[in-house]
């Protein structure tokens, strides 16, 4: 959603490329025959994190991990060091707000909690942009160097990590 | 001396130098993080290996010592490739999300690194583990899960404070900074000086006050010295929005290199007292706002002239202030006593001595950094002129020999290899006996021993303070110069207050009783009125008070003038050794409130009396106790 953060500077973007998929538009994949760029954002927390880092990979030539759980883990990282039993027993029957019969979740159709992965760690990226969230100015710049055919060069003071 | 290429251009050395050491005089940049300056090479995180032509592996330029004709090259593929490397361990081996550390953005020399090397993220996973975090302490919290085992901290508190307090438990990952014997920070031998924290290249080890307060980006620095004693260690004094963020000692000052006490860095950001915003005048009983012009026309009406009047001045006031405060009220009101808040305790004997001596007798401080032995007359440098100490408990493992005449409590005596008996009031014949035992020997295993270790080390010191120079006398004073020639000692005598010799050199020393006084006038600054002050002064009709805090004094004042605490003025300060530094305002005063000297100047006004401004004539005016340097 930082994305969003580059404000009307969307539209100039917008117009450099054809935007084939996103969360919030209708097609959700990008196309089965590939697009050129592909941007993550976002840990790989779960199985279902798993999948769509995988499919992005398939059909993308050029992978962008976008702010710092995309390319460290980031907050949701933290479970880390207490694993995902201990944080799955705390949020689902141990919390405060739970009746006596919270249950932790199980169902075939639900995607299985993993340890908490940069997405590189799952799959191979091609390029890097930390920053939590990564400055508006830093996103611009690397979109349009990636709408114009260029790989952006994230430096000195494009460069943050927090 | 060595000729050496580094990066294509060739440097001279002198032998002995680092190729680190080199590179820097060559303008070449090598990155580190577990060596600092002040540190002994370590060479433990391998950040600033390079490539020296012959060697088969990357060598670590901070401990290896430069040859003549060495070829070393410092951005070679091979070398960078290795500096990523290197930055990927150490990110990999603890938590080191930046995104949740207060230190991150500018503060971390971590992850500056990383940044200098355009690292965008780092290829291997992390290492999950967590560690406890200890947050026992008062002032430091000490985070595991963020050290990266440079050990740069028990280094500092080892090698240049002499505290040993810090260590590593463990080896290896699960390699653990300790203090003590594994307890917590809080109740182990730290003694809170703080130079960990300061030196820390990343959020291992914090201090509470400021974190999360500001970052390095943000906030305004103030360079001057510290008025928390008289030992005169720079300081940088960090604010935001003009409030107090931190303190940090200075680490390019010559005497204190970096280091401070918990009463430099620490303790004068717990300052809770209440502030007096406005001036305060008794009326029917009791104390009442009013305007600074109606609280000068009480004090015109209020306060005797001549004999009848008492003024007394804090000596953590700058020399300005002091001067501007004799001048007013010895030279112009001729008043009956004009005289320090210490009352020359830890200074008159020993001025008096510099007076019939007609010269300085007293060494300066950086003689406590390398000396053989020490003899501490009656002085206990563990919770008052720390950083004198630290000076000569980190030598003791060399080989310093210290020895602590004084009463059983004397802390130093913990530490030191020989202690002798000595009561305050016995100090002539103690020196006496010494001074003997220099010529004769002497029958007493002890003293024999202490006489012993001054004769054969080299370069010996003699310290001493207030409970000497208050109780010596004129044949007590004779035998320390005597034993001092005998032995080829320095003399260092520790005074009291940051400008306590500045108080000397005004002869602002006389003692303070209640001599029928009909009027008081109390410059107390911003510090804290002891009990005996407020005591005495309980017997003096008006009492005038110039104070930056509320205090028992206060409210038992006649009139009582708003001023400035140190943070928010400038000025001069003697140190014990007679260095003339400045104190940098970092904090605008509030509204209304003014410095000492502004107040006195407005007094002055109303009282129709010009005073002399000429500070530095007075100052040099009487031989002092140690040469004075820049003054």
């Amino acid at each position: 959603m930082s994305i969003l953060d580059i404000d009307e500077r969307i539209l100039q973007v917008v117009e450099l490329v054809d935007l084939r998929a996103t969360p919030i538009t209708d097609l959700k994949e990008p196309d089965e025959t590939g697009v050129d760029v592909g941007i993550l954002e976002g840990g790989i927390n779960n199985t279902y994190n798993e999948e769509v880092a995988r499919k992005m990979r398939e059909r993308c030539k050029f992978l962008v991990a976008l702010g710092d759980c995309a390319v460290f883990g980031g907050v949701p990282a933290m479970r880390n060091f207490v694993g995902v039993d201990a944080a799955l027993r705390r949020a689902y029957i141990e919390a405060e707000s739970n009746d006596e019969e919270g249950k932790i979740p199980s169902s075939p159709e639900l995607a299985v909690m993993t340890r908490v992965r940069a997405v590189h760690e799952v799959v191979p990226v091609d390029l890097h942009i930390p920053g939590c969230p990564p400055d508006a100015d830093v996103i611009f710049y690397a979109l349009t160097e990636l709408a114009q055919g260029r790989i952006p060069d994230i430096k000195d003071d494009k460069l943050h990590w927090h | 001396m060595i000729k050496l290429t580094i990066d294509d251009k060739t440097i001279e050395v002198q032998e002995g130098t680092t190729v680190l050491e080199a590179a820097e005089a060559a303008g070449v940049y090598v990155p580190t993080l577990c060596h600092h300056p002040q540190l002994t090479p370590y060479g433990g995180c391998r950040l600033c290996m390079v490539d020296v032509e012959g060697a088969r592996t990357l060598q670590p330029s901070c401990t290896l010592p430069a040859t003549d004709g060495m070829v070393v090259r410092t951005q070679s593929e091979k070398v960078l490739n290795a500096r990523k490397f290197v930055l990927t361990l150490i990110f990999s081996e603890r938590n080191h999300f930046c995104m949740y550390c207060p230190v991150s953005d500018g503060d971390c020399e971590l992850q500056n690194r990383a940044y200098d090397e355009d690292m965008t993220h780092w290829d291997l996973q992390p290492n999950w583990q967590p560690f406890d975090v200890d947050a026992s302490h008062p002032f430091i919290i000490l985070d595991n899960n963020r050290c990266i085992l440079c050990r740069r901290c028990v280094r500092a508190c080892g090698e240049l404070v002499g505290n040993y307090t810090l260590g590593f438990e463990e080896r290896g990952a699960d390699s653990l900074l300790v203090a003590d014997y594994n307890v917590p920070l809080g109740e182990s031998t730290c003694i809170s000086c703080g130079t960990c924290v300061q030196i820390c290249p990343t959020g291992a080890l914090i201090d509470r006050q400021s974190a999360y307060q500001g970052k390095e980006t943000e906030v305004d620095h103030h360079i001057g010295v510290c008025v928390e004693c008289s030992v005169g260690c720079q300081r940088d004094v960090l604010t935001r929005d003009n409030r107090l963020v931190r303190i940090e000692g200075e680490w390019d000052a010559e005497l204190n290199h970096g280091l401070l006490c918990d009463q430099g860095r620490f303790l004068p950001l717990e300052d809770d007292r209440s502030r007096l915003l406005t001036p305060l005048v008794r009326k029917n009983g009791s104390l009442k706002a009013a305007t600074w012009e109606e609280a000068l026309q009480a004090i015109a009406s209020g306060l005797d002239q001549g004999d009848g009047l008492a003024a007394l001045a804090s000596t953590r006031l700058p020399v300005e202030d002091l001067a501007l405060f004799k001048s007013v009220f010895a030279d112009r009101l001729a008043a009956g006593l004009v005289t320090s808040l210490e009352e020359g305790q830890s200074t008159a004997s020993l001025s008096a001595l510099a007076d019939k001596l007609g010269r300085p007798f007293e060494a300066s401080l950086d003689a406590l950094k390398d000396t053989g032995a020490v003899l501490a007359l009656e002085l206990d440098l563990v919770d008052e002129h720390q950083v004198a100490g630290f000076f000569i408990k980190r030598q003791l493992l060399d080989g310093t020999r210290l020895i602590v005449a004084g009463s059983s409590k004397n802390k130093l005596g913990e530490i030191a290899a020989n202690t002798l008996a000595l009561e305050p009031g016995k100090e002539t014949p103690f020196l006496t006996q010494l001074l003997d035992a220099v010529k004769n020997g002497s029958e007493d295993q002890g003293v024999n021993d202490a006489v012993q270790s001054l004769k054969n080390a080299g370069k010996p010191c003699i310290v001493y303070g207030e409970t000497f120079a208050s109780h010596a006398d004129e044949d007590a004073l004779e035998a320390l110069l005597g034993l001092a020639d005998a032995l080829g000692a320095s003399l260092i005598g520790v005074k009291g207050q940051a400008n306590s010799m500045a108080a000397a050199q005004l002869g602002l020393e006389a003692p303070f009783k209640a001599d029928g006084f009909k009027s008081a006038f109390v410059l107390l600054g911003d510090e804290d009125p002891s009990q005996k002050l407020i005591k005495t002064l309980e017997a003096v009709p008006f009492v005038v008070a110039a104070a930056a805090y509320g205090s028992q004094l206060t409210g038992s004042a006649d009139v009582v003038l708003p001023v400035t605490m140190w943070a928010e003025q400038s000025g001069t300060y003697l140190s014990l050794d007679g260095r003339s530094q400045q104190a940098v305002k970092a904090l605008d005063a509030p509204e209304g409130v003014f410095t000492s000297q502004e107040a006195m100047l407005k007094l002055a006004e109303v009282l129709s009396i010009e005073p002399d401004l000429d500070w530095s004539a007075q100052l040099n005016a009487r031989t002092p106790t140690a040469a004075l340097q820049g003054a």
